[in-house]
């Protein structure tokens, strides 16, 4: 179906739910045009070229078992899981994350994390491999060291077994079976995307001009989406199926950590990446064109970047409170009163001019939540099925 | 070959070249002028999208007696965010006043201003145009 034609049954179910008399809200044919980038959903899980094995099932498995496992830390305690359990939606329901030891950030859900630009809350990687490598690596999180991964999956029949089937038969030194581990991890995060929520049942029914459909959207979240799309300009940066641009903005949150220590944000993550080994202009990237190393080797310094963070996805933002970069909302009428009674004089006096207070009435920051809400996928919470069986090698690990 | 018909000879090669240039900017794609310089540029890919890196190729032709373009920048902001790109485009030259710009990204969808900055002779000229993305 083009844009046009589903604009036309967008607006065309729109009014006949009003001419019906059902509960509805009135969009504009702007409103319903903005409504309609917000998906479809879902949508095909991209594949990364830097990473030859993604989408490979063998290492898929490899990395679901790797993810789990708390034997790839300094003190055997940690897995990626402890920040990010499919429970909690693949957060940990912390302020803080703590790993070995405590961050100064909130633990992003991993869901849909193979659509990202960037990684990390400051985007300082740029991909999914070089993140989970990362995480690996920092003392505060798993603290591991290439000659511990590389122990931990060689001494392993079955993790060893996986890894040779989804890496080939070559003998990797440590570094290089660090790199694969971190990239069979990212090929398992890569399945980790968000289903259906009850938004993507109205944006079809608009698209496809159907009424009966459409007015079961609960008429809150409607009056919210209104908002979201008009008087909040929310969708400005929360753009498109995955409700982010994936760059990065300073929406007014404080970014003193204590006296003398600042999180600066994309500043920093910028600086990081450039100086990354592991970045997608180094030599573990597997793809040889370097196409997709184009945002690195065009990303700009600039000094607005400081104090800014990425700006997060929505889908399924009701199950990963706390809010934040640093988690310092507890919910999400908490993220709506931020934005209602913005402190202009806490943004970068460098930045960009795009929020002003929202002076939302209670009623509105209601309508609000209930469209945050209504973008959640019933089963974001499901554990991952059991890890695929691999042709020759014993199914269980430990 | 005498001096008089060696000038000639230069002042017609380089009469050729504006003309070719000139009908080079004749060319399909957007056309800026200023009132040294024709820009005719290009995206890549042709339809652009938020989120997504795009390439520029561009032609630019002196106009009348102004100097042969030296080099060209290629920026781009949102007038009303008060914000530029994320990202620096590089900018090489291919010979002829054709250029190609790369890493070029828009991060958000509105107004945003496409820039082109022909240097030549110590100045630039700035062109423009606005493309609004939905």
């Amino acid at each position: 179906m083009t844009a046009a034609r589903a604009l036309v049954g967008a607006i065309a179910a729109v009014a006949a739910a009003a001419a019906w008399g059902q509960e509805s809200v009135s969009f504009t044919p702007p409103e319903v045009a903005l409504i309609l980038r917000h998906g479809p959903w879902p949508q095909p899980a991209p594949r990364d070229p830097s990473n030859r094995v993604s989408g490979n099932p063998a290492a898929i498995a490899l990395g679901q078992r790797l993810f789990f496992d708390a034997r790839l830390s300094a003190n055997g305690a940690v897995a990626c899981a402890t920040c990010h359990a499919p429970a909690k939606a693949w957060t940990d329901g912390r302020r803080q994350a703590a790993g070995l030891a405590s961050l100064d950030r909130n633990a992003p859900s991993i869901l849909d994390a193979g659509r990202l630009r960037w990684f990390s809350w400051d985007g300082g990687t740029d991909s999914l491999w070089a993140q989970a490598l990362r995480a690996m690596l920092d003392p505060r999180e798993m603290g591991a060291g290439a000659p511990l991964v590389a122990k931990v999956v060689r001494s392993d029949p079955a993790l060893e077994c996986r890894y040779r089937v989804a890496f080939g038969g070559s003998q990797p030194d440590d570094e290089r079976l660090l790199v694969d581990a971190a990239k069979a991890i990212a090929a398992f995060v890569e399945t980790r995307t968000s289903g259906r929520a009850p938004f993507d049942e109205f944006r079809d029914a608009l698209t496809r001009g159907d009424r009966e459909a459409a007015a079961r959207y609960p008429l809150a979240a409607q009056r919210g989406l209104q908002l979201f799309v008009g008087k909040g300009n929310c969708s400005v940066c929360h753009f498109g199926a995955s409700f982010t641009n994936g760059e990065f903005h300073d929406v007014g949150v404080p970014f003193m950590l204590a006296p003398g220590r600042v999180d600066a944000g994309r500043h920093g993550g910028i600086k990081r990446l450039l100086a990354d080994p592991y970045n997608l202009l180094g030599k573990y990237s597997d793809d040889q064109s370097r196409a997709s190393a184009t945002k690195t080797r065009h990303v700009e310094l600039q000094h607005a970047n400081f104090g800014q963070f990425k700006t997060p996805s929505l889908r399924n933002v009701a199950l990963t409170a706390p809010y934040m970069h640093d988690g310092r909302l507890a919910t999400l009428r908490d993220v709506v009163r931020h934005y209602s009674e913005l402190d202009l004089e806490r943004l970068h006096t460098h930045g960009e001019q795009l929020l002003r207070p929202l002076k939302l009435s209670d009623r509105e920051s209601e309508d609000l939540v209930a469209f945050l809400e209504s973008l959640t996928d019933p089963r974001a919470t499901a554990p991952p099925k059991a890890a695929r069986p691999v042709a020759g090698c014993k199914p269980r690990v430990r | 070959m005498t001096v008089r018909r060696r000038v000639a000879a230069v002042l017609l090669a380089g009469a050729l070249a504006l003309e070719a240039a000139a009908q080079g900017c004749d060319a399909p794609g957007t056309r800026l002028e200023s009132d040294r310089y024709i820009v005719v540029y290009r995206t890549r890919p042709a339809k652009l999208a938020v989120g997504e890196h795009f390439a520029i190729d561009a032609l630019v032709c002196p106009k009348g007696q102004s100097a042969p373009p030296a080099g060209l920048r290629v920026d781009a902001t949102m007038p009303e965010h008060r914000h530029g790109m994320n990202y620096r485009a590089t900018v090489a030259a291919k010979g002829g006043g054709r250029y190609v710009a790369e890493g070029l990204l828009f991060h958000m969808p509105g107004r945003w201003l496409l820039l082109f900055d022909v240097e030549a002779r110590g100045s630039a000229d700035r062109l423009a145009t606005d493309i609004v993305l939905e």
